[in-house]
């Protein structure tokens, strides 16, 4: 095997994985706050793609030229919109149904992400849309035996240095502010920190916000990679984002990242060196290989049953 | 939202009233084919093609004195609905004929039901051998066959772009697969063998995985089966990574579509496959072809498929005197219809006589030029 | 009251903001158009809707006022518990009228085929497809308590069961059904194995992967299954007798044998008439085994696992027997769907369609029979019905299953709980 294509594939495979993470942790934020499964949240991430085409358009529109300007200016603006919509699921799907019947909220997921698919739809029409390639360009590192390299595109670094970014501002705000406090205190247990006066349907709508902030991150770096989307790529990447939340242990932070990255470079290595049919099927099987035996994914929480 | 659907339930009302007001005197013809879901966009060109062949029909006095009026059917290109809109054109609206299914997952089943209502069904767009290989008398198709478009893509890429180390990928469909396969088939007549033959997966962006194995594997050709979703984003990631090696496709990358799916003409530039003579050229169809311009639609990929494909059904009705799907299907099969594409004749299968793959190469432009032989 | 009225408008203003993106600036190639009126109009009817609600809570509890304070309150609906009749004394009280609620839609269903065209005939087959698919998936998730997201797999093992049976094998419809089943079962022991010590959501995703290893096999393994080609499958047929125009060497069709013209209706109303027998047989056991020590303690462990295991119940038998029970209605399922649809391939088997089936056990109400049965018959003639709007028809639907579970959160019936009360005369 050669060390030149093992480390191109482990690029392809911790690329992937920082995508699948970065939407991760809406899931598994949702999860550990209100321990529901959010299955419109892939949705999100299909808005927050055509939300970037249409900003990345406008700025064009507005005269806006210089790279990092767009960039910056497109990133804001998703964010923002994206969040709202984050929110605004929340409030019209989630909440009424707070306290309720635990599957309830499951389907209500489903039905929303039909109607935020065919939403996006009815307004943009069928057809695959895409963005113009905003950056072009390479690093190329000779790794390997004899004059092999190994390439890393500009928007593939960005990708890896956002992605662990974003963990780490995450990681501050939950650890370090008295915001983060709270979202603890709620994950804990709801009833109690309601008690001790924290606003826990704000909490939640928090949670909710910064998860779609983040499947907007990686919206808008996911388009400038590849260039293109349609209103069915939620579907897909979801479940497999929702794989790598509960690969690391639904629940947890950093579990979520690291799911991502197991996913992605497993999907990348065997696909590479196995077979492309069968990536998915290994996938699969690693995570139910994993759960069987740590039944809470890698980093997650053990269950205690309270008697 | 809710203005929508109520305008949605008055356009309704109306349609019903003036349907049942016309009933009479109205030819019902099915158009079926995905109108919702990922294919949306080939659904909109078989509509179109078949909704200016029908006002251009209807303006010119209808046939044998009837006006045609068309019924949509949506499968999404799913198997299942398929089944039921085949069941409810041949039931709820009557329909004496059938111009579609996009999906050849889609035709194979839903054909059943045509055929065991004696319904002329002509397929212009699925072109899975299976499709008429069944032996069922009263389907037709206007397009050509995988086997046939597989075959002269590999003549291509062994004869004209002499590649040695030949990487096959499909899209594991009915379609991708069928032309990958025959492709496939085609390279060991000629003596060659692929040196990777391998499925990706439908709805996916990241083929970097694959595109590292071909450059490993020191791919010099990469044959793709399958559609512009899929076939973008490998193309965009095959020149990222700097693979020399040309992408070659079949006829589901026809449509500008796959230029916006592969990020910009620069990464379309070079891309080859294969489609029928590319009908928009043929002097028959200029007229139609401003027509359609006209109204903003740019005649692409199988929307004059569709318009012929209503043409021909026209003229069965019209040589038959009737809409008796074995007869128009007998007349068929002995007789050649002038068309928009130019006339077509048919063998005992449903096929063409003369089918006409041709290669094109998508240029820096964004649009498609013949490979000159 | 005054700070109520400023909502709606709210509501309004942030739907305008919400949508002014996505449906008024409508991508074109790189470039895009303004559309100034989708997103108002969406605003506008945001904004009514809103009102809407205030209004009818308003009317509401202006008629609560009338009727005097009550001491409770309005309740939220979630809450209210469940009304305390026991089971057992119901079932005797209100027999007579039992009986003919459940007499009246099996003489409805049994006639229903002589009145129905094809195309109504073929939706009222996949309604009761999916009313075997609900009562099987019903009993892992409502009985049992157990959060199945992969049911689709045992639905793809009967399909593909009697399909490849026939491929391979030459079995017919009649012995297809039973090994179908019994395939299916074994499937369920054998994923429900693993699964023993996984809870709530993990067993949910266990399960989904379960659901997508199938179905990416059953495309792949091109050599056996004919990968996303499929596999065609024959009508049923009656022993020595056949639904064709003309028969093959050796057998009669039917038509020719009941001395009736030619119809190619025949098939499909057999194919119902037979399902609706397996249906009511199925409502029947399951009515049966939810009464019974099994059933018992499916719903025993659902409530409380340790309780259960501390009390001598050895859980694995019991909820292997689950996944087993659920896993081979849901084979049966399959099989009617391959006899039905004539065709079998993977795309009939995603994920979506566990998610679908999951949705018509919460809505029907979760461990609730005739809530399951109303739900899934809803559930699938709701879109043939909306095929009208056609290009709205998912849209709706999707609000539709949204609107639904906020209104009725516990499901359109809910399953009253077998509650032992004493007897205090």
């Amino acid at each position: 095997m050669d060390a030149t294509i093992l480390a191109q594939q482990a690029i392809n495979g911790l690329i992937l994985g920082a995508t699948y993470g970065l939407i991760a942790i809406g899931y598994t934020m949702v999860y550990g706050i209100i321990g529901m499964i959010n299955f419109a949240h892939g949705e999100i991430y299909m808005v927050s793609a055509y939300l970037t085409a249409i900003f990345l358009a406008l700025a064009q529109f507005a005269g806006i030229t210089s790279i990092p300007a767009t960039l910056v200016f497109v990133l804001f603006f998703t964010l923002l919109v994206t969040a709202l919509h984050g929110w605004f699921a929340e409030r019209i799907a989630y909440r009424p149904l707070r306290g309720s019947n635990r599957l309830a909220p499951l389907i209500t997921a489903i039905g929303l992400s039909l109607v935020l698919q065919n939403y996006v739809r009815l307004s943009q029409g069928a057809r695959s849309q895409g963005i113009p390639s905003l950056m072009q360009g390479s690093f190329i590192l000779p790794i390997g035996s004899a004059g092999g390299s190994v390439q890393i595109t500009h928007v593939q670094l960005l990708i890896i240095v956002v992605a662990f970014l974003g963990m780490a501002v995450l990681t501050f705000i939950m650890h370090r502010t008295s915001l983060g406090r709270a979202c603890r205190a709620t994950e804990q247990d709801l009833t109690m920190a309601a008690l001790l006066g924290i606003d826990t349907d704000r909490i939640i709508s928090i949670v909710f916000v910064i998860g779609a902030a983040m499947a907007a991150v990686a919206g808008v770096l996911v388009s400038l990679n590849y260039g293109s989307f349609d209103f069915h790529i939620g579907f897909i990447t979801g479940i497999k984002a929702f794989t790598a939340a509960v690969l690391g242990g639904i629940g947890s932070l950093p579990g979520a990242m690291l799911g991502g990255l197991i996913l992605g470079l497993s999907e990348s290595f065997f696909s590479g060196f196995v077979n492309t049919d069968y990536k998915d099927v290994f996938a699969f099987a690693l995570l139910v290989l994993v759960l069987i035996f740590r039944p809470s994914g890698l980093l997650g929480q053990p269950m205690v049953t309270k008697v | 939202m809710k203005g929508k659907v109520y305008g949605g339930w008055v356009l309704f009302l109306m349609v019903l009233m003036v349907s049942s007001a016309y009933a009479e005197e109205t030819i019902a013809i099915g158009v079926a084919g995905p109108f919702t879901g990922a294919y949306a966009a080939f659904g909109a060109q078989l509509w179109r093609g078949a909704e200016q062949a029908a006002n251009d029909i209807n303006a010119a006095g209808g046939i044998v004195g009837k006006k045609i009026q068309l019924f949509k059917g949506d499968d999404a290109c799913e198997p299942k609905q398929a089944l039921a809109v085949a069941n409810q054109l041949v039931d709820r609206h009557g329909v004496q004929a059938v111009i579609g299914h996009f999906c050849s997952s889609s035709t194979i089943p839903a054909s059943e039901v045509y055929a065991e209502a004696g319904i002329l069904h002509i397929t212009p767009a699925s072109t899975n051998p299976m499709v008429t290989e069944r032996g069922i008398a009263t389907l037709f198709r206007t397009c050509g066959r995988d086997d046939q478009q597989g075959s002269a893509a590999a003549d291509f890429i062994v004869q004209k772009l002499k590649a040695q180390a030949i990487a096959v990928i499909h899209d594991k469909d009915t379609y991708g697969q069928g032309l990958a396969d025959a492709m496939r088939a085609q390279l060991q007549r000629l003596g060659k063998k692929e040196i990777l033959y391998e499925g990706l997966t439908r709805g996916e962006k990241d083929f970097n995985a694959l595109v590292t194995k071909f450059k490993s594997l020191h791919a010099d050709a990469v044959y793709f089966g399958g559609l512009h979703n899929e076939a973008g984003p490998l193309v965009r990631q095959m020149k990222e990574q700097g693979l020399k090696a040309p992408l070659v496709s079949g006829d589901g990358i026809v449509s500008e579509e796959f230029v916006i799916a592969a990020g910009g003409p620069a990464y379309a530039d070079g891309v080859h496959m294969t489609f029928g003579r590319d009908p928009r050229k043929i002097k028959e169809g200029q007229e139609v072809v401003d027509r359609l311009r006209k109204a903003g639609f740019e005649p692409e990929g199988y929307t004059l498929y569709s318009y012929a494909t209503l043409q021909i059904i026209a003229a069965a009705i019209e040589a038959t005197r009737g809409t008796d799907g074995v007869a128009m299907a007998k007349w068929l099969h002995a007789h050649e219809v002038p068309t928009v594409m130019g006339p077509k004749g048919w063998d005992v299968k449903g096929d063409l006589k003369t089918s006409d793959y041709v290669m094109y190469r998508w240029n820096d432009k964004g649009t498609y030029d013949e490979v000159v032989p | 009251m005054g700070n109520k009225l400023f909502h709606p408008l709210a509501t309004g203003f942030l739907v305008w903001i919400l949508t002014l993106p996505i449906s008024g600036v409508v991508l074109d190639g790189y470039f895009f158009s303004f559309h100034w009126q989708p997103p108002l109009v969406l605003a506008l009817a945001a904004f009514l809707f809103h009102s809407g609600i205030l209004a009818v809570r308003w009317w509401h509890s202006f008629g609560k006022l009338l009727k005097e304070k009550r001491g409770l309150g309005d309740c939220p609906q979630g809450f209210d518990f469940a009304v305390d009749q026991s089971s057992l004394s119901r079932s005797t009280r209100t027999l007579p009228k039992g009986a003919i609620l459940m007499a009246l839609p099996m003489i409805v269903g049994g006639v229903l085929p002589f009145f129905l065209n094809k195309y109504w005939l073929t939706v009222a087959i996949l309604a009761l497809i999916y009313v075997l698919l609900a009562l099987g998936l019903n009993i892992v998730v409502g009985l049992a308590g157990m959060l199945d997201l992969g049911f689709v797999a045992f639905y793809a093992v009967g399909a593909y069961g009697y399909a490849l049976g026939h491929e391979y094998l030459g079995l017919g419809f009649w012995s297809s059904l039973p090994l179908g089943a019994m395939l299916a079962a074994g499937f369920g022991v054998v994923l429900g194995f693993p699964v023993l010590r996984m809870h709530g959501d993990y067993l949910a995703i266990v399960t989904l992967g379960f659901g997508e290893i199938i179905r990416l096999v059953l495309n792949n393994w091109v050599s056996f299954t004919g990968g996303p080609n499929g596999v065609r499958v024959p009508g049923p047929t009656l022993p020595g007798l056949e639904f064709t125009r003309r028969a093959k060497e050796g057998s009669i069709p039917v038509h020719e044998f009941l001395g009736i013209d030619y119809s190619a209706n025949h098939r499909i109303v057999f194919i119902y008439l037979v399902l609706f027998m397996v249906v009511l047989a199925t409502i029947f056991l399951v009515t049966r085994l939810k009464n019974m020590p099994l059933g018992r303690s499916w719903e025993a462990l659902r409530e409380d696992e340790i309780a259960c295991r501390s009390l001598g119940i050895n859980h694995v038998t019991v909820k292997l027997s689950a996944f087993a029970l659920g896993a081979m209605i849901g084979g049966i399922g399959g099989v009617f769907f391959a006899a039905s649809q004539g065709f079998v391939n993977p795309t009939s088997f995603t994920f979506f369609e566990s998610a679908l089936i999951l949705a018509i056990v919460v809505l029907g109400g979760l461990g609730s029979i005739p809530g399951v049965i109303i739900a899934a018959i809803v559930i699938t003639i709701l879109p043939e019905v909306l095929r009208d709007f056609s290009d709205y028809r998912v849209l709706v639907f999707g609000l539709a299953m949204v609107i639904m579970m906020i209104w009725r959160p516990r499901g359109l019936v809910r399953s009253v709980r077998p509650v032992f009360r004493e007897h205090v005369r």
